[in-house]
Order: C-alpha cells, then sequence, then structure tokens
C-alpha cells in the first residue's frame, strides 16, 4: 500500500467526521470560488469600462458645442497644447461640417426660402455652405420640422429672410461630415467597420470616405462607390455601424479635407482628448482648462457617470478580492486544525510508524496528502457551489453597493451624480446590473489551485509537528 | 554483536527521580537468543527501547557492530530501526485500519522493497506464523488478539533484521502457538544468526534462551540456564 493509498484510507477512517469536514470546508471553498468569480467578472467589467470611454474628455470652444452657441473655434495651436498637457496620452481634433443636398437647396432657393439655405449650412461653427450629391437616411419626421420651424422664426427675426409666398418643400435633415485625424468617431469611441477599411493617413488630405450603414443603403452606395461633397468626387473606402440611426446618417473624412472643404484650414470643431488612467482624468481635466483658458474651451466629461460606475464596481472588487482572501484562509485554517487534531489523535500511530523505520518525510507527505484529498472532495462540492451561486452573490454585492452609492448620492456625498435616467446613479446603475459572473472553467481552477495552495500551507504545519514525535510514544502506556 | 556499556535512563516523577535503568552492561554475540525476565515495573520495556533506539540513553552507550547508538543522529537512527530492528511490541502497536498483510509490509515499504517481492513476503511470514489465508487482508481491528499477535512478529520479520527485540511476544498466544513461536524465534536464531531479545515472564521462554537476565530495581543480572545444545540433550 503506497503512502497515497494509505493516505486516501486514512481521510475515510471516520466517515462521519470526513463527511462533516467535507461540510465545512466545501462552504469556505465554495465561499472563496464565488467571490473569485465576482471579482474577475468586476474586474473585467471595470478594464472594458476604462478601455472605452471612461478616461476621454471633450474640448468644445467656450461658448459652442456642435453646430450650437458661439465663441472663437478651436485652432490646431490649441491641439497641440493640449497635447502638452500631464497624463494626456493623445488629443484627436476634429471638424464638423454640415452638408445639405445640392438639388435641395436650389429647389428651396427657387421657392425663396433663403432663412432655410441660412440654417442649413454649417451653423454656428462655419460660414461656409457645404453641399453634396447624398441625401440624408433620416426622415426629417415631426422633430425635425419642429425644429426647423423654430429656426425659421429665428432667421425671420433677425430681418435676413424673406417672407415665404410659395408652398415650401419638403425640409430634409442635413448630413454631418466630420473631419478626423484618428479612426475614431466623434465621441472618442473607435470606429467599428462593418465593410472595407479606414482611411489610412488621417492626417492627410484624401478623397477617401467613411459612410455611415444606413446613409450608404439610402444612396445605394457600397466601397468604392463615388459621391461628391462640393463638387469635388469622394470614393466610398469602408462603411461603419455606429448603433444608432442618427449616428449612421453620417460619414468620415480626414482632417484636412474636412478643414479644406469648410475652407479653414486651421480650424477645429472639437478636441477628443484621451487621458492614460481613470484616476488621472480629474486631474488632466483641470490642467487642461487651465492650459486652454476657460474663455476659449470648455472641457467636458463626456461620461461623468461611468467614473462613478467603475468606483463602485471598484468598491465590488475589493470587496470580493478581501472576501475571497478571507474565505481562503478560512478554508487554510480549517485544514489547520483538522491536521493538528488529527496529528495529535494519532500521536501512537505515528510513533508506531518512526518505530519500524518511517522516515519524517514519509509521514509527514501521508497527513499533507490526507489534507489535500479532503480538500479535494471539498473543492468539487464547493465547485458546484459556486457555480450555483456566484452569480446571486455578485448580484448580491453589486446590487448593495449601487444601493449605498445611491443613499450617499442622495445625500450629496463624493460618490452623487444629480440626475440622469433611471435615479441618481443614471447610467451608473444600468453599467452595475450589466456585469455578468460566469463561473468560467479557468477561474475555477485558479481558484481551486489557489486553494490547494493554502491547504498545503496549512497542512505541512502539522505534518512538520509530526517530526517532534518521538517513537518512544509508541510505548507510552504499555 | 551488541555491547551495552553502563546504560543509565532516568526520569523524574515530581521530585524524585526514577532510573528503570541503572548502569547496565553486557554483550550478546550476533545469533544469541537472550531473554530479559523481572517484575512488572522493573525497567524491562526501557531497556528494551533504549536497545531499539526508541529512547535515548540519561549516560552510557549502546554499540551495534562497533557503532555507536549514542553519537547517532535521528536520520541514522532511523535507518538503523529500518534495518537492523524488528520490534515486537507488547500491545503490538498495528495500524488498525490497514490489513494484516499491508501491516507486514509497512516496513518493507520504508525500505524501498518493490511492492510485488513485499506482497509475496508478507504472504509467506503470515504463513510462518500460522494466520490463516484468509485472514491476511482482513484489517487488524477485526483479528484476534492472539492473531494481532502473530501479525505483530511477521511484521518485525519483514526486512529480516539482525536483532529482534520482543516484549512479551507469547503474551497473547495460546500454549501451541506460542511453542510454535518460540521455535520460529530459535530457527531465525540459530538458522539466520539474527540476535533474539526477549523480556518475558513465559519461563518456558526464558528456559529455551541462550542466555537469562533479570532486571530488578533497574541493574541487571545474568542467570545461568541451561544452553540449546544442553537442553536437546537432556531433553
Amino acid at each position: 500500500m503506497s503512502v497515497l493509498a494509505r493516505s486516501v484510507g486514512n481521510a475515510f477512517r471516520n466517515k462521519v467526521r470526513t463527511a462533516a469536514v467535507v461540510a465545512v470546508l466545501a462552504v469556505a471553498i465554495g465561499l472563496a470560488l464565488a467571490m473569485l468569480v465576482a471579482n474577475q467578472a468586476v474586474t473585467g467589467k471595470v478594464a472594458e469600462l476604462n478601455a472605452s470611454v471612461g478616461t476621454v474628455l471633450t474640448v468644445n470652444p467656450a461658448g459652442g458645442q456642435g453646430f450650437e452657441g458661439g465663441g472663437e473655434p478651436l485652432t490646431s495651436a490649441q491641439a497641440a497644447t493640449a497635447a502638452a498637457v500631464p497624463n494626456v496620452s493623445s488629443v484627436v481634433g476634429t471638424k464638423a461640417l454640415r452638408l445639405r443636398n445640392a438639388a435641395e437647396i436650389a429647389a428651396e432657393a427657387a421657392a425663396g426660402q433663403t432663412g432655410r439655405t441660412g440654417q442649413g449650412g454649417p451653423g454656428g461653427q462655419s460660414a461656409t455652405s457645404v453641399t453634396t450629391s447624398l441625401t440624408a437616411a433620416v426622415d426629417a419626421g415631426t422633430l425635425g420640422n419642429r425644429n426647423q420651424a423654430t429656426s425659421g422664426t429665428a432667421g425671420s427675426t433677425s430681418g435676413t429672410t424673406g417672407s415665404t409666398t410659395a408652398a415650401a418643400p419638403a425640409f430634409s435633415l442635413p448630413i454631418t461630415a466630420t473631419g478626423i485625424d484618428a479612426e475614431m468617431d466623434s465621441t472618442g469611441k473607435a470606429l467599428q467597420l462593418t465593410q472595407g477599411t479606414g482611411l489610412g493617413n488621417y492626417t492627410a488630405a484624401s478623397t477617401g470616405a467613411l459612410l455611415g450603414t444606413t446613409l450608404a443603403t439610402k444612396n445605394g452606395l457600397s466601397v468604392g462607390s463615388t459621391f461628391t461633397i462640393q463638387d469635388q468626387t469622394f470614393t466610398v473606402q469602408g462603411l461603419f455601424d455606429s448603433g444608432t440611426a442618427f449616428g449612421n446618417n453620417a460619414l468620415y473624412v480626414t482632417l484636412p479635407t474636412a478643414q479644406t472643404l469648410a475652407a479653414l484650414p486651421d480650424e477645429l470643431s472639437t478636441m477628443i482628448v484621451t487621458v492614460n488612467s481613470m484616476e488621472n482624468v480629474d486631474a488632466a481635466k483641470t490642467a487642461l482648462q487651465a492650459a486652454l483658458g476657460a474663455d476659449k474651451a470648455d472641457v467636458t466629461q463626456g461620461q461623468r457617470n461611468l467614473e462613478t460606475a467603475v468606483s463602485s464596481l471598484d468598491s465590488v472588487k475589493n470587496i470580493s478580492f478581501i472576501a475571497f482572501v478571507a474565505a481562503l484562509g478560512t478554508a487554510g485554517l480549517i485544514i489547520l486544525l483538522i491536521m493538528v487534531m488529527l496529528v495529535r489523535e494519532r500521536r501512537r500511530e505515528i510513533g508506531v510508524l518512526k518505530a519500524i523505520g518511517a522516515p519524517n518525510r514519509t509521514i509527514g507527505l501521508q497527513f499533507v496528502l490526507e489534507a489535500l484529498v479532503l480538500v479535494a472532495l471539498g473543492s468539487v462540492v464547493g465547485a458546484a457551489v459556486a457555480s450555483l451561486a456566484s452569480g446571486g452573490i455578485a448580484s448580491a454585492l453589486i446590487s448593495s453597493s449601487s444601493t449605498t452609492s445611491a443613499a450617499t448620492a442622495q445625500r450629496g456625498g463624493p460618490g452623487g451624480f444629480p440626475g440622469g435616467p433611471g435615479g441618481p446613479l443614471g447610467g451608473a446603475s444600468q453599467l452595475l446590473t450589466s456585469v455578468t459572473a460566469s463561473a468560467s472553467p479557468g477561474v475555477i481552477a485558479a481558484g481551486i489551485a489557489a486553494v490547494f495552495g493554502v491547504a498545503i500551507i496549512g497542512a505541512l504545519v502539522p505534518a512538520l509537528l509530526t517530526a517532534r514525535i518521538r517513537p518512544i510514544e509508541v510505548l507510552r502506556g504499555e | 554483536m551488541i555491547e551495552v556499556k553502563n546504560l543509565v535512563r532516568t526520569f523524574k516523577s515530581g521530585d524524585r527521580t526514577i532510573k528503570p535503568v541503572n548502569d547496565v552492561s553486557f554483550e550478546l554475540e550476533q545469533g544469541a537468543l537472550a531473554s530479559i525476565v523481572g517484575k512488572s515495573g522493573s525497567g524491562k520495556s526501557t531497556l528494551l527501547s533504549l536497545l531499539g533506539a526508541l529512547d535515548k540513553p540519561t549516560s552510557g552507550d549502546v554499540v551495534v557492530n562497533g557503532v555507536s547508538l549514542a553519537t547517532m543522529p535521528d536520520g541514522k537512527l532511523t535507518n538503523y530501526r529500518r534495518r537492523d530492528i524488528g520490534f515486537v511490541f507488547q500491545q503490538f502497536n498495528l495500524i488498525p485500519n490497514l490489513s494484516a498483510v499491508d501491516n507486514v509490509m509497512l516496513p518493507m515499504e520504508f525500505a524501498g522493497v518493490r511492492k510485488g517481492v513485499r506482497a509475496e513476503r508478507a504472504r509467506q511470514l503470515l504463513e510462518q506464523v500460522q494466520l490463516d489465508p484468509y485472514k491476511h487482508v482482513r484489517r487488524i481491528n477485526r483479528l484476534s488478539g492472539g492473531e494481532q499477535q502473530r501479525v505483530a512478529i511477521a511484521r518485525a520479520l519483514a526486512n529480516e533484521p539482525k536483532l529482534i527485540l520482543a516484549d512479551e511476544p507469547t503474551g497473547n498466544l495460546d500454549e501451541q502457538t506460542g511453542e510454535h513461536i518460540i521455535e520460529l524465534l530459535s530457527t531465525l536464531s540459530r538458522d539466520h544468526n539474527t540476535t533474539i531479545l526477549v523480556v518475558t515472564h513465559d519461563r518456558a521462554l526464558a528456559n529455551k534462551t541462550d542466555r537469562r537476565f533479570r532486571l530488578q530495581q533497574g541493574r541487571l543480572t545474568e542467570e545461568p540456564v541451561r544452553t540449546r545444545a544442553t537442553a536437546a540433550v537432556t531433553g
């Protein structure tokens, strides 16, 4: 009978006690594994959020945003200033244009609607009217026509528009064209190309363009097709899907091309500034605002609520990690105490083994293996418990954290985020509940490896105690 | 050859110092069959444990084939117990959750004997001590006291030791089995040149040994006995 076989036999010497020990170990190991699964799920979510928009700042001209407001436009020199701010890892400049269908502009002019033509231009950001052969993929609908009517009233008030006497042709929405100097959208997210390729060098003028999928469909275009902007021919080099109908009624060209089309070679509409880490976002935002000047630029953190979400997730991550370590330590302690008890109980037997020539290492190994048999059984049951309970435990942790954060926000504490959809945390609470904890084999295997590591440490102490037992123990009581 | 030189073992009991072994000296030739007799509590088992390197003497030395046990480190003492000594304990001290054959195989496992070899040898030894074959695979706690005693003797013989130390080896055996065990020990001593030292109350066993010692209040004295050859001649 080998040491292993003897260890397995010893583990089942007292079946009732073995069952009790395995049950207690299974609870500790199951809890440890569930916490590890929750921790991994939250860690993954935090990384995902950080990798998306959590570290992006948006810079607009002070007093202006998009095609609204006023103030002075941003310049390439300001982009260079922004790039020199500490913790800023990249600055992407954009130049937005509003494209109107050339035929529709002509029809409106014929109907005497010069006010509409003015509105069809690039608005507050550019005085240049940009025409295209493309037709918008989004119908104006009630909202578009209502906005158009409001704008028309404003035009009449300025006294620059004439009164309309003929029936107005149907209004169509403009198309947003954005010049970019990196392959990302105007919010800083990477463009999701569904067909074709990117534009190559985004810092050079080119006649390539990326079209939203619905805009391409509306105009019967595919990769390789051509269209015009300001009577200049452009080739579709790729199609992208932004995920929204508005976002897909748009196109992207390189920044120099957009600046040339607008005849404003040094002008930027916005800057997308990426900070090197979530922790540095606040400091970078302050430094960026100071560097650019509050009267020149507005610096905003587009998805401020993400910070709240990540902060809550971080606390869940920390709690789950501490609980994992504690449960792991508990499992180790259980093993330690059980094995110390067994060593004390079997002092005489250990003495016998030594008396007949068993080396200390053999006896120690026998006890370590016996402990590992118990841990293996506890791990099997614990893994089953974890796979069933990890989702619930993660949800309980996250909902508990959300509640705490929400309560803090309502009190006006530092974690608060006023407004937004669905309550005080706004989108953050939705992000929190979107964390899915599933017990993947890899995580369970890593957890069990950690459990075995702790069990070996826990079993080594009593195993070393056996070395101190003298063989004369065997004669005690004789 | 075993030389015991001025061996002393003392224990503290409150303020008193007890000397179960007090300045004991004797020599045993290789292949000798010797017995130690004495009253209960006279120190016989303590002397046996000192000879078997289970305990360390307060002073004095045991020299086995020219090697001193007093200065031997623990690791070498373990080797000595494994290779050179076979113990038969008064209370058997078998591992209760193992079978008879597994118990006999244990010392051979520690000595690195291959599994097939040790299983065959264990079976032979159990047959030698007259344990029924169907009981070889029985757990120890399902064997009677006499059967356990025979398993303990078989275990002591497992590694063919040079010295067998037996504490009351026939104490739990019926007369017939006891006779057989005495004969077995005698054969080992005579034919295999194994030194055997038995502690016993059994006068029949003591009378069949080559040398007989009496331990009284920690002091050892040798008593004259008939030699095996003499005993055989005189019947």
